[in-house]
């Protein structure tokens, strides 16, 4: 791994926005180069709602994503639960055996490779990227580290959907416990799931013009608490 | 410390890596011993991420303060230096200056004098460091060295051996998961603190001896706890 590694990434994804706030689509358009594959999809997937794919970079990607949720089976099926799945071969024995019907089928739909990435920050999973190759073959370890380097920003870009444009935040990580310390209170002062409590944190430091970091050490420390909302519960 | 207990230890350590465990309760214990058989007031253990920065994955204890110190390190400190070089550092006294004066003068602070890491190295690669805090100033004499290096090697066999159990492909993805449970495991502690009004070190205490009385693994527990599927309640 080299220190130089998100550097890069960051250059390229923010050179393919050309100006305009960064976007999935530009997330995604530097997937393709630096992990060596030939096409992705990224799938919502919340508790609450149906799986939905939101993001496709062309029609083979779209026909595996699709493929994913009507069977209900396959490496984006497993990364759901949090972990990367991959499928360097989906003609081999192994593949087939594990998943019967999404392996043929995506062969047929043009893919070699199955590359499934969970979009996670702790317990709150709610996406997987999807890559393919149309021919099989494994992600070498710089392909893989900068695949996961740009898994982790779409996670951020998707988390910061309502983030003014010219902002730019870093994946959540450990670098600052108290941030999901924080979300975990949230969940239980607004009585939402996880992704909507780290919502709500990063929203309100984005209105308040504060750093995440710093809102959420006022939550731990209990120095500011959040009310819900939502208007139903207003109207009783 | 005496022989009787050393071996105690790494039978302990042993058992634990012949079944499947939970990678981050394994590495918590092992910050335990090192405090037990080191003589030291603290530990920490920090894994790079796959942006090659280190980040804090189990301490000997959670107070807040003492986990800010242990990351602090990732911009400046004896960790950084020891990840870099591969080679232990020792500071036998910080109250004589040095090289690393933000990190210093928080560490004075939280009332630690003396400091050391230690490298956890897998063939060419540093996956981490073991990170160890006294109060007293003094160095780690030759056996102690040689024991805390044992120790740090144990937590880098710890990680391997989980990779191999859960069939995962490549360090990464193992150092990865590591980093994301431990994410889950503050935004638990977050939940339980909100939950039962307690400070969140007592938060993971609780989380912990839940999973502990229940035999469950801990990264499991925690997310049941933010998916709100299980309470934990205080009182069994």
């Amino acid at each position: 791994m080299d220190a130089d590694r998100r550097v890069r990434l960051m250059h390229e994804v923010v050179a393919l926005a050309g100006g305009r706030p960064v976007a999935v689509e530009h997330v995604c358009a530097a997937v393709l180069p630096a992990v060596g594959v030939d096409g992705l999809a990224i799938s919502v997937i919340l508790a609450a709602t149906p799986p939905e794919t939101i993001y496709t970079t062309d029609q083979v990607a779209a026909d595996l994503a699709e493929l994913s949720i009507t069977l209900g089976e396959g490496p984006c099926v497993d990364a759901a639960a949090g972990l990367p799945v991959f499928a360097a071969d989906l003609g081999a024995a192994a593949v087939t055996a594990r998943w019967p019907i999404f392996a043929p089928e995506a062969v047929r739909a043009g893919a070699g490779a199955v590359f499934a990435l969970p979009l996670q920050v702790g317990a709150i999973r709610f996406a997987v990227m999807a890559l393919y190759r149309g021919t099989p073959g494994r992600l070498d370890n710089g392909q893989l580290a900068d695949a996961l380097v740009l898994a982790d920003t779409a996670c951020a870009v998707l988390l910061d959907a309502t983030v003014p444009p010219g902002r730019w935040t870093e994946h959540p990580d450990m670098r600052h416990p108290e941030i999901h310390q924080a979300t975990g209170m949230l969940i239980i002062q607004l009585g939402v799931p996880a992704a909507a409590a780290l919502t709500r944190l990063r929203a309100h430091a984005y209105a308040n013009d504060r750093r995440l970091r710093d809102v959420a050490a006022d939550v731990v420390a209990r120095r500011l608490r959040f009310e819900p909302d939502d208007p139903q519960l207003m109207d009783r | 410390m005496t022989d009787v207990q050393l071996a105690d230890v790494f039978v302990e350590m042993a058992d634990t890596l012949v079944d499947d465990f939970d990678v981050i309760d394994f590495l918590h214990v092992l910050t335990e011993r090192c405090v037990q058989l080191l003589d030291v007031s603290a530990a920490g253990l920090l894994l790079t991420d796959q942006h090659n920065a280190l980040q804090v994955v189990a301490a000997s204890s959670e107070r807040t303060r003492l986990l800010e110190l242990f990351q602090l390190q990732t911009d400046e400190g004896p960790c950084v230096d020891c990840f870099h070089t591969g080679q232990p550092v020792s500071v036998a006294d910080l109250s004589s200056g040095g090289r690393w004066p933000r990190f210093t003068a928080v560490a004075a602070e939280a009332g630690f004098a003396a400091v050391h890491a230690l490298p956890m190295r897998l063939r060419a690669d540093v996956i981490g460091a073991v990170n160890l805090f006294g109060t007293q100033p003094g160095a780690l004499d030759g056996e102690k060295l040689r024991i805390g290096q044992a120790l740090a090697d144990v937590a880098t066999i710890g990680l391997l051996q989980q990779r191999a159990i859960r069939q995962r492909d490549t360090l990464t993805e193992q150092l990865q998961h590591a980093l994301n449970s431990r994410i889950l495991i503050e935004q638990a502690k977050g939940v339980l603190a909100e939950r039962y009004h307690l400070d969140v070190a007592d938060a993971f205490a609780l989380l912990r001896d839940g999973a502990r009385s229940r035999k469950r693994r801990l990264s499991e527990l925690a997310q049941a706890i933010v998916d709100g599927t299980e309470l934990l309640p205080r009182t069994p």
